[in-house]
């Protein structure tokens, strides 16, 4: 709740129309119970005119246009269609200036958090499911939106409309006005049960939901072993045990959704049936009209919605408010990567000497060291090259030189200078990284070269792609570079996503370029062609290589073998062949597997 | 309109009335219910529209003429019938649904029925996220068209009539002043739903697109880090917000609208019936009463309006979720029993395949050439060979999950087509790699709900694979119960349990498949006995990845580019020098002699 306090903030910025959009609100109930009183006016009047008897049996064309009878019948008529119109004008520009903030408000608090999520340290990403952040940024914004919009005008509605009927009710009569409003609390707290118990019970059905999607996952995954064991039967009796618990669920709330608009109907009712018992015998004892009668029936169905809403709306803002602090958990999160008063600001260029010294690496919440006293130096205009099995933790290693993570313990330095103090911009821009999952976005294949380049011509793009022999592939769709790749495009190979991640990472000539395990679906001669430009291009900067082939990685430097974080070889193709360790076997195996390949 | 779009238009007519003769048969055990949802709805749709008649009776009967005990009589008679209606709306309420729910989960189950019966192609092509959404979200979007739609549809209809029954009996003069604005409500209902529908279409796509936006950004997020591209996403992030947030502001524009001329409109009425009713009143053909009545009538007109246009979409979305579903249980099975199968358990386990040749897709690679070889009973052959060579479609052809059109495979003397399935799929003990243990307790995971075999079975099968050991302790033993498919096991404690669900089978042959990449020192120590065992006095074939049992096999097949290119024990191929043997176990299996 302290949460969701302090996000009044946003109110503030736009307290103008907000407090517009309050007055609207306010004087378009004020103009709504003009209706009853001008109807209970116009009944009483008439009623007056009856007794009199002038009209009876007269003609109603007569009487509407008489002087006396018709002409208060058209003024009263015309004040409450006045009143209609304003009440409607003002309603509208309710609407447009309230929950039209929401929605702004929703508009900032999204920008908000998605500026927040961009800052947050991998270290984060790297413990936090994913799914979760998401429903952050998505279905929690949108739950405290509901805040913003929903449950503050339709608390502003309830408290505005309800302070003017009953004040006008009590004028006319305390006493029916007690009668009238006698069911009233039993509503709202109505509609609180209610709204909370479908809460509660749309969570379990939810959950419900979930497990009977898994059972079907699970078997038609299955559906070998399945059929192997002729277990059909079986997993359709325990996809129907779910299907049941799943209907089961439902049904429950069911009830109190059917119990919702039946006991709605019964408390107003009942609101009516005592209006009509008790102002009945007042009316027969001459303390009030029968326009008071119809005034009143009126009175209590306009209060009906914004009562039973308040109940809605207290559950609303107990919702709101348990997002909210799932938001603001995690926007609390300390970044520990990024620029401080250690920072040499004025560095400009990194030239790519790159320096381990004594680099042990520990995942957050993990046991063992990913990476365990690594000491190496890359000099620039060198290519070094790391081989070893998955999980050895190569990817871990090259993932530090761009500060994605703070090593643990050691220090890294880049042209002789920790990199902690190396502004981080400065550090990224001149790193030309392309990772593993060779990721993309649903984008024009031009805007995924250009990424991380401000203002690059296409001449540069299509240097780039060229250079990481793609330029062909893209030539051959029909949009070329402007193709759109992903869920809205067409899905690259796995060879041309590598070769775009590369053309993406050499568009900036960096002084450090990473590779890691990038040409694993490329084939040979493309594999040739890539490596053969980064060596006449890349002649002065500093290549790093993660590879599982040893054509990738034989021309390195030197190269490394990692076994569980620790270099166990080092040294150039010949050598460690000579050495008669893990890179001779891999080597030896890659062999075999050409040979049978050819035959 | 041409002639063809017409035609297509009549044809869609006729699909959707197909449709909904087939949905109907899920409603049909409920058919008694749903006549009596119907008659209950009656009752509400008439008492609701009574009770301002009753009141205009109360104020005009009794009221007027001072009779207090007549007025409590009847307000008590007020209250009772709307006691009723209430107890009769939740009734009604519940009981259409209770019908949907019923019906929904037949159908659910009769789609799950239906998809897990179909030949194992059908899964190649078809992804599974498509499958479980054709048992999940397509079956709840026809929750609304079962449950509630239709008896809804029929109750605000007699609402209307009701409504206007009453009125007319009281003043048909009134009546038609009133209803005068009714044309103006319909107009603008089905205007605003139809602008809304296309409003809500757009936000919906706009939400999508700002929801994929964050999803992705999530995912690639060290991307964006790398290459300090934070401020542009910020920037195009806001672009699409922006959008979401237009789309939205456009919608509040059509319900700013709307509502305000929805109250207008009865309002309106309302004052139609005061200036109107009021000079009858004084003329003395009206009384007070009926005024009353009419001023709540008017009010009474506009749910049930509402409520048929909004019906009216979700049956369209419905339609189309029943289209899907019913398609998938239009699929035909391609994997067919022939009329008078074998039933019997064949005698001996001789296998045979001869010059089979076979590929997945018509036009796709030739995944096997010409393969000929035979199992004699109580053999253990090792399959061995590069990945994609064809090992696993040996026994995918063996089992049956594909058919063959080249070559024949025989058991016992008779092609397998002659068997009927499940006394072919009985003959063999499958242990696979991926995919093979469910959510559910350890004994379960080893019966796959098999009545027929007792838990002293179960645990003979652990002690004779030696699982027995960790089995018991686990927190409840055999009735542990596996998450997320046993994530919370090591890879040679899951493949143990595998073992023990093919012991306890006891079939005629075990058909295993040997885990490939990393066999972990541990999982080595905790299976290599347990296979021996297995093995053991078996007709077996088995995916070799593992030395010691390519060493132990009567026969080796090894297989390479779709073919059987070598055949021997481990003995006679190693001697072959050039041969694809020798240079598989020096690849493969080397390692583990030393």
């Amino acid at each position: 709740m302290k949460e969701l306090l302090k996000l009044n903030r946003f109110f503030w910025k736009y307290k103008g129309t907000v407090l517009l959009g309050t007055l609207f609100l306010v004087s378009a109930n004020i103009f709504l119970v003009w209706i009853p009183i001008l109807i209970r006016q116009t009944i009483d009047a008439v009623e007056v005119l009856t007794t009199e008897n002038k009209y009876t049996g007269l003609g109603l064309w007569e009487i509407l246009t008489s002087a006396e009878g018709g002409g208060l019948l058209a003024t009263n008529t015309a004040y409450l269609m006045l009143a209609v119109v304003l009440y409607g004008v003002l309603l509208y520009a309710t609407r447009q200036t309230l929950i039209v903030t929401s929605r702004k408000i929703e508009f900032d608090m999204r920008n908000e958090i998605f500026d927040r999520i961009q800052k947050l340290p991998q270290s984060f990403y790297s413990q936090n499911k994913s799914g979760d952040i998401y429903v952050r940024a998505t279905e929690d914004v949108q739950r405290v939106r509901e805040y913003f919009g929903p449950a503050f005008m339709y608390t502003i509605q309830t408290v505005s409309r309800a302070a003017i009927i009953i004040t006008i009710m009590v004028l006319v009569n305390p006493v029916l006005t007690l009668w009238a409003l006698l069911p009233l609390p039993a509503l709202t707290l109505f509609a609180y049960w209610v709204s909370g118990f479908i809460h509660k019970r749309s969570n379990e059905i939810q959950e419900q939901y979930a497990s009977l999607a898994g059972r079907a996952s699970e078997a038609f995954s299955s559906i070998r072993l399945i059929k192997a064991y002729a277990r059909e039967d079986y997993e359709k009796k325990r996809f129907m045990h779910e299907s049941e618990i799943y209907r089961r669920r439902k049904l429950r709330l069911d009830v109190v959704e059917s119990l919702f608009h039946p006991m709605l109907s019964l408390l107003i009712g009942l609101s009516i049936v005592l209006v009509i018992w008790q102002g009945g015998i007042m009316v027969v004892e001459g303390i009030i009209t029968v326009g008071n009668i119809a005034e009143f029936i009126i009175h209590v169905t306009y209060l009906t919605w914004p009562v039973a809403s308040l109940g809605y709306t207290i559950n609303l803002i107990q919702r709101s408010a348990a997002s909210q602090e799932r938001i603001a958990k995690m926007m609390r999160t300390p970044n520990e990567i990024q620029d401080n008063e250690e920072t040499a600001s004025d560095i400009r260029e990194i030239k790519g000497h790159i320096s381990f010294q004594n680099i042990s690496f520990r995942y957050p919440k993990a046991e063992a060291l990913a990476l365990d006293r690594i000491s190496f130096t890359i000099k620039p205009g060198q290519t070094v090259a790391f081989v070893g099995r998955t999980g050895s933790g190569k990817t871990t290693l090259v993932q530090l030189i761009p500060r994605l993570f703070n090593p643990t313990a050691g220090s890294i330095q880049i042209d002789g200078r920790d990199i902690s103090t190396l502004p981080l911009g400065v550090l990224r821009k001149n790193i030309g990284f392309v990772p593993q999952d060779t990721f993309l976005f649903s984008d024009t294949i031009a805007e995924n070269i250009a990424f991380g380049l401000e203002n690059c011509s296409i001449k540069e793009i299509e240097r780039a792609a060229d250079n990481a022999q793609v330029l062909e592939n893209i030539n051959e769709f029909e949009n070329g570079f402007d193709t759109m790749l992903g869920e809205r495009g067409i899905t690259l190979s796995g060879g041309q996503k590598q070769r775009t991640s590369i053309a993406r990472a050499i568009i900036r000539k960096p002084s450090i370029l990473i590779l890691d395990d990038s040409l694993s679906a490329v084939d040979t001669k493309t594999e040739d062609a890539i490596l053969t430009h980064l060596k006449s291009e890349f002649k002065s900067k500093t290549t790093v290589l993660i590879s599982h082939r040893i054509s990738t990685v034989k021309d390195a430097d030197c190269i490394f073998v990692l076994k569980d974080g620790k270099i166990t070889e080092s040294g150039k193709h010949e050598e460690l062949i000579a050495k008669q360790g893990y890179y001779a076997t891999m080597y030896k195996k890659q062999l075999l597997e050409q040979e049978l390949a050819q035959l | 309109m041409t002639a063809s779009k017409q035609k297509q238009k009549s044809d869609s007519k006729a699909v959707d009335s197909t449709l909904i003769r087939r949905l109907y048969q899920f409603l049909k055990p409920y058919k008694w219910y749903l006549v009596l949802a119907l008659v209950l709805t009656l009752v509400v749709s008439f008492s609701g529209p009574l009770r301002p008649f009753l009141i205009q009776i109360a104020i005009d009967d009794y009221i007027a003429t001072g009779d207090v005990p007549g007025l409590t009589k009847i307000v008590l008679f007020i209250f009772g019938v709307l006691v009723v209606e209430s107890v009769l709306m939740v009734g009604v309420t519940f009981i259409t649904r209770w019908i949907g729910q019923g019906a929904l989960l037949s159908l659910r189950n009769a789609v799950f029925e239906k998809i897990q019966s179909l030949h194992v192609q059908f899964f190649d092509r078809n992804p599974i996220g498509k499958l479980i959404t054709r048992t999940t979200n397509d079956i709840e979007a026809l929750s609304d068209l079962l449950s509630s739609g239709v008896v809804n549809i029929i109750g605000d209809l007699f609402r209307i009539f009701f409504i206007l029954l009453f009125m007319f009996a009281m003043s048909w003069e009134l009546t038609l002043v009133s209803i005068s604005i009714l044309p103006v409500l319909f107009y603008a209902t089905f205007w605003f739903k139809s602008k809304v529908r296309v409003a809500f279409l757009d936000i919906r796509d706009w939400i999508a697109r700002l929801n994929s936006f964050v999803q992705e950004h999530i995912n690639g997020m060290s991307i964006v880090q790398l290459f300090g591209r934070e401020k542009k996403e910020m920037q195009k992030f806001s672009a699409i917000n922006n959008e979401h947030k237009a789309a939205h502001i456009r919608t509040i524009f059509y319900f700013a609208v709307f509502w305000p001329i929805v109250e207008v409109l009865s309002s309106l009425a309302m004052a139609l019936v005061i200036w109107y009713g009021g000079a009858s009143v004084l003329s003395g053909t009206l009384t007070f009463g009926i005024l009353v009545a009419f001023i709540q009538y008017v009010r009474l007109f506009f749910l049930p309006i509402r409520d048929l246009s909004d019906k009216f979409n979700t049956l369209q979305s419905a339609l189309a979720s029943s289209e899907r579903i019913f398609s998938v249980m239009d699929e035909e099975n391609e994997v067919k029993e022939v009329s008078h199968p074998i039933t019997l358990k064949p005698k001996s386990h001789d296998i045979s395949f001869r010059n089979v040749s076979f590929k997945y897709l018509e036009d796709g690679e030739q995944i096997l050439r010409n393969v000929s070889f035979s199992v004699n009973d109580g053999e253990t052959v090792a399959v061995v060979g590069a990945t994609g060579s064809g090992k696993t479609t040996l026994i995918n052809l063996l089992m049956r999950f594909y058919d063959i059109k080249e070559g024949e495979i025989l058991i016992d003397g008779h092609n397998i087509k002659n068997y009927a399935l499940s006394c072919l799929r009985r003959c063999f003990g499958l242990v696979l790699q991926d995919n093979a243990l469910f959510s559910g307790s350890v004994y379960d995971n080893v019966t796959l709900g098999n009545q027929n075999i007792s838990l002293e079975q179960v645990v003979a099968a652990a002690r004779a694979v030696e699982a027995d050991r960790f089995i018991e302790k686990l927190p409840g033993g055999y009735n542990y119960v596996l998450h997320e498919r046993g994530a919370s096991l090591s890879m040679g404690q899951r493949q143990l349990l595998c073992f023990m669900r093919a012991l306890v089978y006891n079939p005629g042959v075990l058909i295993l498949d040997e885990a490939t990449s990393n066999v972990d020192s541990e999982t080595e120590a905790l299976v290599t006995n347990a296979i021996d065992t297995l093995l053991k006095n078996r007709t077996s074939i088995v995916i070799a990845h593992r030395l010691a049992t390519i060493q132990h096999a009567d026969k080796i097949l090894v297989m390479h580019k779709g073919e059987i290119r070598e055949q021997g024990t481990h003995q006679q191929l190693i001697k072959k020098r050039d041969g694809i043997y020798r240079r598989l176990y020096e690849l493969q299996y080397k390692d583990q002699a030393a």
